[in-house]
């Protein structure tokens, strides 16, 4: 349906939606589905954050002080959220990388989309270690298990270890992928045509945008928890 | 062999209507202040009914009269405004009708009465105690850390309020007939419900939460106390009783119970008993 | 149009009127998908890519577990009824509430609604060839197959399934005084992530299909309510199996790694025997995460049960479905709705006491649309050329049952009737009239309505009807007399059927279990009438019902693998034009384009 014969408003809006074919024009498939799954990804870590939150309200010893638990030695002066404030810088960095990974899929420069890739996974697998690091850190230095802690309530563990494992696995499993994607744009994959190995299917240069929606999102949902564990 | 059909449907409805009035299985007879639940739920039944009896006896009329024919005029008439905007109208006050009294039921069920007595119960796999303020009409503060077997309701020892609270160790709790009753429902190890059926009111009880409410008793005689929220194995044999009694032999019962203070002093005579025996 | 649909287009000399709309077909927006050509019998047969053939596969794997589902609600009953039997002691028994609950909510109906009628219908429905990532609803099948297994399993491990209730509440689930409550629980909770993963990769096809590969001419407005129903379920699904998937996970990990989530400190021991040392958790954010999710579960189950039922009252019934915006706007409220009512299952679980004013206007106010369904069914059979056909009479038996529970539904909304009346038996009777029975029906009447489609052959109508005889009114009396033992107070969930001094219903019971074994084994007609027909039924013709929905419109039946030969088909119409005054026949299908039906005043749509 041509924009100006649609009615005006809510009507408007709703015959749109219900137009012919396809609810969002020219979106392919894999993007919608990759939303699609966003969304619903959003709904899982909405409810791991809002248990925090309540979890928090609830427990019955008081909520260990997040600059102290989260403190760095460099050269013996303490700096209270050092290595979290790295993590972070690495990982929104690591947005922009993939921004223009994105870029150089869509005029379809092989090299510079490749090389763009490598080093988002790069990033991406950065910050897995600087995360192991401080698992490590906080287990074996200073005790903090998800079933207790020398500074405060347990929940503090259960919830840290939970939201930021679950987070990990998500960064984890997008290093994977761009790998991956990272092979098949160096291979040439997208302009030849090859087939996927599982999927028999044929994909483009848009399985980069896919990728990066991903990619995004999973930032966006770090800075999430960054302000919920560590400035509060 | 259509008529078969209308006649089942028919039957349906009638007989969901005549097993209603004619059921001998019903509510158990009220012993307590909760009328208006029951009267809520019985608006519930004529207003639910009505509307059942309605759409039922007109689903019934249209199978009979639009059976398939070969050449019936069947009617295309994809929407009709007006009508449906009256259903909703219509709908919408019937929701109205049925909401009104449940909330209020449920505005008088969460505020306690001044001055109502109060009863701890505290429930645990599988069976009840009770808590009854001494003298000083209060009770003593608790806390599961001080749960030991000389402490089985883990009260403050520093707490003065406790000294006379009377622990009913027993799933046999005693009421006044007449008397406003709040329960304080504590549980030490996983959910349960605080449930009578002649007092229709219930409650969850949760370990590390304090949950209440209030009824008063109007009937005496004896009932059953059940456990309504499952709670393991022996969730179906978790009774008890509760006898609701006039004045003079309420003051019997509860002159017959034991204070915390008592109980301390028993177990210290036990206590010495058994390190006397040890040696 | 296909060709030998045996459709006679007579053209009358009436001319075409402008208000039947589409006459000018837009060019195709996306590209014609490309499908997965099997190359032997294992990819053809077992790994399939076809979502028909998944959709087949995931009724028959869930209606499998059903059968177990049913064999421990008959054992239930016995046990309820002659507890002198003894076939089952309390830890089997509440096992068996456990496992059933569990298997008949989530691995039965919902797979069967949104795994197996999704993947069947929406593709055909909406004229696609397929569903749009064909590899990922594979391994969705395969996933959900391997859920079943870990669930079954769980017979198999030491103390068994989990015993916690289907709702596993904590702290309960992980203490001692449950069985199960390591290895059968910790499996439980394996299958349920399983399960939600394998639901997501579908799901997301499922939505996907509908939202961007609808064919030409298929707006939002002209789908099948069949379709709207699945379609809006499964975005509940999406939304609300998150919130399942995270409560799932804290509770795995309170159990295994004795974290703290749920468990405040309590005097009791755990799957070690000892003391369990937990502090500060709060059961009820279990309680919230399950019911955010376990309320529209509710309607995951319910919508694509409306929306199936209202497809088969139109069919059969020969008259177009009333108000069909107002139907579909009715899935979108009471879906949008179902998110801000779940604590009404939680009125006396001890929560803020003013929770209880918001969440019952809430939950009343989604009686408006459903009311409006109901209502719209029967002005559908009102003036209508009602067929009795199987897939009526069950269409039918759900309306009554529908109704019923709906209507009990309005006791246990309400905070204030729900006092009294939660955890007992009317709760049992209420959900099991609405989300068991009822769907249950639907399905049935689905199986019926459409096996031609997926076989060629017809079901035998003789035993159909007994089979609906025999299961709708056992059903009936099987729940009904339930409500009332709920009013006489007899709680849910006893091992031994509590009979109060004051009133008994042991009479009752023993009649309700004797109602279950016979509706029980009369499914043995189903099953038999399904193996016998598929073998040896009546061959079906095109479009046996007169249907006018794109599913009966494929050039072969059953539909070959890509759905639509050589071109997809174009979409003129809504799938109800029945009996439209001026054409020639009662049905006027939807790929029907108006210059072949001149002179029929079919509405816009």
């Amino acid at each position: 349906m041509n924009r100006s014969t649609l009615p005006k408003g809510w009507d408007g809006f709703a015959h749109d939606w219900a137009a012919d074919q396809k609810v969002f024009k020219g979106m392919s498939w894999g993007k919608a589905m990759m939303w699609i799954f966003l969304l619903s990804d959003t709904f899982i870590f909405s409810c791991l954050l809002i248990s925090l939150l309540t979890g928090r309200a609830s427990t019955a010893v008081s909520w260990p002080d997040a600059s102290v638990v989260f403190g760095l030695e460099v050269f013996g002066v303490s700096v209270p959220l050092l290595l979290i404030a790295i993590m972070t810088f690495v990982l929104i960095s690591s947005s922009g990388t993939m921004a223009i990974a994105v870029k150089y899929g869509y005029e379809k420069n092989r090299k510079l989309c490749t090389i763009f890739l490598l080093l988002t996974a790069l990033c991406g697998a950065a910050f897995v270690s600087m995360q192991a690091f401080e698992w490590t850190k906080l287990i074996v230095h200073e005790g903090v298990s998800p079933w207790g802690n020398p500074f405060g309530a347990e929940q503090f563990g259960a919830f840290f270890f939970m939201i930021t494992g679950f987070h990990g696995t998500h960064v984890t499993i997008g290093v994977i992928f761009l790998l991956i994607m990272a092979r098949k744009v160096w291979r040439g994959d997208f302009d030849s045509g090859r087939r996927g190995y599982f999927t028999t299917m044929k994909s483009d240069y848009l399985a980069i945008e896919i990728m990066g929606l991903y990619w995004h999102f999973v930032d966006l949902v770090w800075v999430f928890i960054f302000a919920f564990f560590y400035l509060w | 062999m259509n008529i078969f059909v209308v006649i089942l449907f028919l039957a349906v409805v009638v007989g969901t209507v005549l097993f209603h009035i004619l059921s001998p299985w019903w509510f158990t007879p009220l012993a307590s202040n909760w009328s208006s639940i029951d009267n809520a739920i019985l608006i519930t039944f004529w207003v639910t009914g009505f509307v059942f009896v309605a759409l039922g006896l007109f689903l019934v009329y249209c199978l009979w009269k639009y059976q398939y024919k070969k050449n019936r005029k069947v009617e295309y008439k994809p929407e009709n405004k007006s009508l449906e905007a009256i259903l909703v109208v219509v709908s919408a006050i019937g929701v109205i009708a049925l909401l009104a009294p449940g909330l209020s039921v449920w505005n008088d069920y969460i505020k306690v009465p001044k001055g109502a007595a109060k009863v701890e119960v505290l429930s645990y796999q599988w069976g009840w105690n009770f808590r009854l303020p001494g003298e000083d009409g209060a009770l003593g503060k608790t806390s599961i850390h001080n749960i030991t077997d000389d402490n089985p309701y883990g009260l403050d020892l520093n707490d003065p309020n406790g000294k006379d609270d009377l622990l009913v160790q027993d799933a046999d709790l005693h009421l006044q007939v007449g008397v406003d009753v709040e329960f304080l429902l504590r549980s030490i190890d996983v959910l349960h419900n605080f449930y009578v059926p002649e007092f229709r009111a219930k409650m969850d009880m949760v370990p590390g939460m304090i949950t209440f409410y209030w009824f008063t008793p109007t009937k005496t005689g004896e009932y059953e106390i059940l456990c309504a929220e499952l709670c393991g194995t022996g969730h179906y044999a978790m009774l008890g009783t509760v006898v609701v009694e006039e004045e003079s032999d309420y003051s019997n019962w509860l002159a017959q119970q034991t204070s915390f203070e008592q109980i301390l002093a028993q177990n210290k005579i036990k206590n010495k008993t058994i390190q006397l025996a040890e040696k | 149009m296909p060709e030998g649909d045996g459709y006679d287009y007579k053209i009358e000399a009436k001319a075409y009127t402008a208000s039947s709309s589409g006459a000018s077909v837009s060019p195709a927006e996306s590209p014609d998908q490309e499908l997965y050509h099997s190359k032997s019998w294992w990819t053809t047969y077992v790994f399939s890519q076809d979502a028909k053939y998944i959709g087949i596969q995931y009724f028959c794997a869930a209606t499998a577990i059903a059968v177990l589902g049913l064999v421990l609600s008959v054992l239930m009953r016995v046990q309820l009824a002659y507890p002198g039997l003894n076939v089952l002691d309390p830890s089997t028994y509440y096992q068996a509430i456990t496992m059933h609950g569990m298997i008949m909510v989530i691995f039965f109906l919902t797979a069967l609604f949104l795994g197996g009628f999704g993947n069947f219908l929406i593709p055909l429905m909406c004229g696609a060839r397929d569903m749009v990532f064909p590899y990922v609803n594979m391994m969705s099948f395969w996933i959900f197959l391997l859920s079943l297994l870990v669930l079954v399993a769980s017979y198999l491990v030491p103390g068994g399934p989990t015993g916690a209730g289907w709702t596993l509440y904590p702290p309960q689930v992980i203490t001692a005084g449950t069985p199960g409550n390591l290895w059968g629980l910790v499996l439980m909770l394996v299958s349920i992530v399983l399960f939600v993963v394998g639901f997501t990769m579908g799901g997301l096809n499922y939505v996907i299909t509908v939202l961007q590969a609808r064919t030409r001419g298929m707006t939002l407005m002209r789908m099948p309510l069949s379709v709207w129903g699945i379609f809006v379920a499964t975005i509940i699904a999406l939304l609300a199996f998150p919130a399942l998937l995270v409560g799932g996970l804290m509770l795995l990990l309170d159990t295994v790694l004795g974290t703290s989530f749920y468990m405040p400190a309590i005097i009791a021991t755990s799957n070690f025997g000892n003391e369990v040392s937990t502090e500060g958790g709060s059961p009820l954010l279990f309680q919230h995460l399950f019911w955010f999710f376990g309320h529209p579960e509710v309607y995951i189950v319910a919508l694509p049960a409306f929306g199936i039922v209202s497809d088969l009252i139109s069919v059969h019934a020969r008259r177009n479905i009333f108000g069909y915006r107002m139907m579909v706007w009715a899935i979108i409220a009471i879906a949008a709705l179902s998110f801000i009512v779940w604590a009404h299952h939680m009125y006396i679980a001890g929560f803020t006491p003013w929770f209880g004013f918001f969440f019952a206007s809430t939950t009343l106010m989604i009686a408006i649309p459903t009311g409006i369904k109901m209502y719209n069914w029967l002005l559908t059979l009102w003036r209508g050329n009602i067929r009795f056909t199987v897939p009526m009479l069950f269409a039918l038996a759900f309306f009554i049952t529908f109704l019923n529970g709906g209507l009990t539904g309005m006791f246990m909304g309400n905070v204030g009737t729900d006092i009294a009346l939660s955890d007992t038996y009317f709760v049992v009777a209420h959900f099991h009239f609405t989300i068991g029975i009822a769907p249950v029906l639907v399905v049935f009447g689905a199986v019926y309505h459409w096996f031609p489609l997926a076989t060629g052959r017809m079901l035998d109508e003789g035993l159909g009807k007994i089979h609906f005889w025999i299961t709708f009114v056992g059903a009936y009396m099987i729940y009904f007399p339930m409500h009332y033992q709920g009013l006489q107070g007899v709680p849910r969930r006893y091992f031994e059927m509590y009979n109060s001094s004051q009133a008994s219903s042991s009479g009752l019971n023993e009649f309700i279990t004797i109602v279950t074994i016979v509706v029980a084994l009369s499914q043995l007609i189903f099953f038999y009438n399904i193996i016998n027909s598929a073998r040896a039924g009546k061959k079906a013709k095109k479009n046996p019902w007169d249907a006018n929905s794109l599913e009966w419109q494929t050039p072969e039946m059953p539909p070959k693998h890509g759905n639509w030969g050589r071109t997809l088909p174009v979409v003129y119409r809504w799938p109800y034009d029945f009996n439209v005054p001026g054409a020639s026949k009662d049905y006027i299908p939807q790929n029907v384009s108006p210059s072949q039906v001149r002179g029929a005043k079919a509405e816009r749509t």
